[in-house]
């Protein structure tokens, strides 16, 4: 049997009062010719409106080693069993999960159980976040977190009840935590259906093609700001912050589309590498310099920008200039110059919660060995705190793609589509708590032939 | 889904008869001792079936809402019990199918019934709790919440039942309702038999491998390797045997001498596919096998644990249960797509001359 021909199986999770129900009525009610199983906890939230309804009782069985990584749920599997014997079979399972349970023994009940994984394929994990209280449940259980971990599709919801402000701060934080999620904003769990059942999770390209800067690098500044600037001097204006002091890139000749804000980007990458240079307020910003702003000192700073012909500058700055609220300022005039363009950037530093992402991406061939000893010893030391693992892998003498998914130890992998005349790489993103971005790519590094 | 070609019955097996039911057959059964064959779907039909011809006697449908998830014939073949998704227990009558008596217990599923030998007591599992009814639907015991749900039950002596669930064996004396023995095992244990003796209990588990105790001497032991979990097990009927399920072959473990701790098992290889389902003969060293790839195989075994097979036949589909009739003499299927056979079992022995009668 492929895993097109078996039965996909979507979770739904989140907390309580997140709106797992008023979605799942939705899917149900959409008119799309699917016959869905819906297998819910015992203490749904309110109930279903229809559909072939079980209750499941929570179950989780640890095996008899005791790892924790290797837990299943025992009601998920006697309820599967059932359903996979119906001859009017189902075309989808919709298994929803109490808002304080850990996806991960659901998840792994579709790896570990082998009659259940013959039949039935993981399809995708749904996370609802209710965007007005996830802020506080992220600080407060782990289990919101891992929520936000294992979701391939959040659905920020209720976002009428906050700023919009308040939900780019919040979008930003929960794909720190999760950069492989797609992230759909909705009021009352109103998303296209589409949006959430038949995600085909596993397929990396549907992930690129929907978010194609997931793999995008981190960099080491927040903002890039674009000024289009006569002759003469500016001032760079700052106020307090919460940093005494600032990283700076000044580029002159910065063009305004994507392609070369990514090359200033990339300049600045380079420049960013080297020690900067610190300036007190009042002195003059060098370009293609990396310099240190100090900020310490109370109410406004100002840094002395020279242009010598007309030109565009583009600053590359650590935060993002609306932490300092940050203008230029034409001196002679005393008339602020705004930004023609601006791009925010994935920064680094950025880590606030245990649970974040980190990917590998790598152009070559690996040794299928030396990968099978690296990721076994991987998942066996930090399988608890990995959540999940995705990606495809380019074996050295196979033609065929290499595509891979798994949850805590568990994996499976499986040869995809030919690479043609694509170039041959590797692409891997780990979910989890504490990683190590810095010793996992060295790990992969050494894989590659 | 097989990956074996269709072939007609060989060696021990001989035509009989085949016949249809409404949906994936579940669970089978003889009853009026060998003269009727009793055969339930998943989405609750129940077929009786004349035992020599294959005639349909009667036949019910939707007898549990939801879907059916176990039957059993009494021990003396009167009378036979299901049950379902709805939580009710049906008790009927083999003659006509016709409903005794209904039993209502709640909302959890009822996924498991058992007789006692001498059919005096029905128990039943649902979800966390198990019953025990007369076989005239009188409430005779309810044990207290077990941990988990009970994922198997059977009996040890006619008035002592054992439950399986997560993490554990119990032992009740239903009688005077208390509690005999109970062995701890942190495992989902997923299947449960008992030697004849009552002595050993074997036990399946969710992490693929056979945990089993012995009652006398309180040892336990794990025998490990399996590649999938053993949900089938099966004790021949002098209790030195045991088959167990859990990957394509047939693993065997003797009882005998100092065995099975440190000895190397039986393996039978016939099937393609896992096996999906296992029952030795009423007498003898003869075990039937039911495979997802369609195949029914029987074996004859040695006291090691190995043995030849001496009949094979194929049963179009995953096997969904077997079972040999009372005098041996005959051996049923039924399958995923609903099919039922029935093979005749010739054994050249004097007392069996003619061979099947």
């Amino acid at each position: 049997m492929s895993i097109t021909d078996k039965i996909p199986v979507t979770i739904l999770t989140g907390f309580l009062g997140s709106g797992k129900t008023t979605l799942l009525n939705r899917i149900l009610s959409e008119e799309h010719g699917k016959r869905i199983a819906v297998i819910e906890n015992e203490y749904g939230e309110v109930g279903i409106d229809q559909g072939l309804v079980i209750n499941a009782d929570e179950e989780v069985f640890e095996m008899s080693n005791g790892c924790i990584c290797c837990t299943v749920r025992g009601d998920l599997i006697r309820v599967l069993g059932n359903l996979m014997k119906r001859r009017d079979k189902f075309d989808y399972v919709l298994v929803e999960t109490t808002g304080l349970a850990d996806p991960g023994p659901v998840a792994q009940t579709f790896f570990m159980d082998e009659e259940i994984s013959s039949e039935f394929t993981l399809d995708g994990i749904v996370t609802l976040v209710d965007a007005a209280h996830i802020d506080q449940q992220l600080g407060r259980s782990d289990e919101s977190s891992e929520q936000v971990a294992f979701a391939d599709v959040l659905v920020l919801n209720k976002t009428d009840l906050v700023s919009d402000d308040a939900l780019d701060t919040l979008e930003s934080r929960l794909r720190d935590m999760n950069r492989m999620t797609r992230i759909i904003r909705a009021e009352n769990a109103k998303v296209p259906i589409e949006t959430v059942l038949n995600l085909s999770a596993f397929d990396l390209d549907q992930i690129l093609k929907r978010r194609p800067t997931f793999l995008e690098p981190e960099y080491p500044f927040e903002w890039t700001g674009v000024y289009d600037l006569d002759a003469g001097k500016y001032e760079l204006m700052l106020e307090e912050g919460p940093d005494p002091e600032m990283s700076l890139v000044a580029l002159v000749n910065q063009g305004e589309n994507e392609e070369e804000l990514k090359d200033g980007a990339e300049s600045s990458v380079r420049l960013y590498a080297e020690k900067a240079n610190t300036l007190e307020p009042g002195n003059t910003i060098p370009y293609g310099e990396h310099i240190n702003l100090k900020l310490e000192d109370k109410g406004n700073k100002s840094f002395i920008l020279n242009i010598e012909k007309p030109t565009k500058v583009g600053l590359f700055t650590q935060h993002t200039a609306e932490e300092f609220n940050m203008k230029v300022i034409k001196s002679d005039e005393n008339k602020e110059i705004p930004f023609n363009t601006e791009r925010f950037w994935q920064a680094e530093h950025e880590h606030d919660d245990e649970v974040g992402s980190i990917a590998i991406e790598r152009f070559g061939d690996v040794d299928p060995e030396k990968l099978n000893t690296w990721m076994g010893r991987l998942l066996s030391e930090k399988g608890v705190d990995i959540f999940r693992t995705k990606g495809y892998i380019s074996y050295s003498g196979n033609p065929r793609r290499i595509v891979f998914q798994g949850v805590h130890m568990l994996f499976t992998a499986q040869p995809d589509k030919e690479w043609g005349n694509e170039p041959r790489r590797n692409q891997l993103v780990f979910i989890g708590r504490n990683l190590n971005e810095k010793e996992m790519q060295e790990g992969f590094d050494k894989c590659l032939i | 889904m097989p990956d074996i070609e269709p072939f007609s019955p060989r060696g021990m097996f001989h035509e009989g008869w085949t016949a249809e039911v409404s949906d994936y057959a579940i669970a089978c059964g003889w009853a009026l001792k060998g003269k009727q064959f009793i055969v339930g779907d998943v989405a609750g039909g129940i077929f009786a079936f004349e035992g020599d011809t294959g005639k349909i006697i009667w036949k019910k449908e939707n007898t549990h809402s939801g879907g059916l998830l176990a039957m059993a014939i009494h021990p003396e073949g009167e009378i036979f019990v299901t049950s379902g998704q709805d939580g009710n227990v049906q008790i009927c009558n083999c003659h006509e199918g016709k409903v005794i008596k209904t039993l209502d217990l709640g909302k959890g599923w009822v996924e498991h019934l058992k007789w006692s030998n001498d059919g005096l007591f029905l128990a039943i599992a649902s979800s966390k709790k198990v019953y025990v009814f007369n076989e005239i639907g009188e409430e005779k015991w309810i044990s207290e919440d077990h941990p988990s749900t009970v994922s198997a039950i059977t009996w040890s002596n006619k008035n002592e039942l054992a439950t399986a669930c997560y993490g554990r064996v119990t032992f009740f004396d239903i009688v005077n309702n208390k509690t005999n023995q109970k062995l701890e095992w942190q495992g989902s244990l997923v299947s449960m038999e008992l030697s004849p003796d009552g002595d050993i209990v074997a036990c399946g588990s969710q992490d693929n491998s056979v945990h089993f105790w012995r009652r006398s001497t309180g040892m336990d032991a794990e025998m490990t390797g399996y590649p999938g979990k053993p949900s089938h097990l099966s004790f021949d009927d002098s209790g030195k045997l045991l088959a167990t399920s859990g990957s394509e072959r047939i693993t065997v473990w003797s009882f005998i001498g100092n065995g099975p701790e440190g000895t190397m098992p039986g393996e039978l290889c016939h099937h393609t596919e896992p096996i999906s389902s296992l029952a030795f003969s009423n007498k003898g060293m003869l075990v039937a096998s039911g495979s997802r790839d369609g195949s029914v195989v029987a074996s004859f075994l040695k006291n090691d644990g190995n043995g030849d097979p001496v009949g094979a036949a194929f049963a179009g589909d995953l096997v969904g249960a077997i079972s040999w009739r009372p005098d041996d003499c005959a051996l049923a299927a039924v399958n995923a797509k609903g099919v039922v056979n029935v093979w005749k079992f010739k054994v050249r022995t004097n007392l069996f001359s003619k061979g099947f009668k």
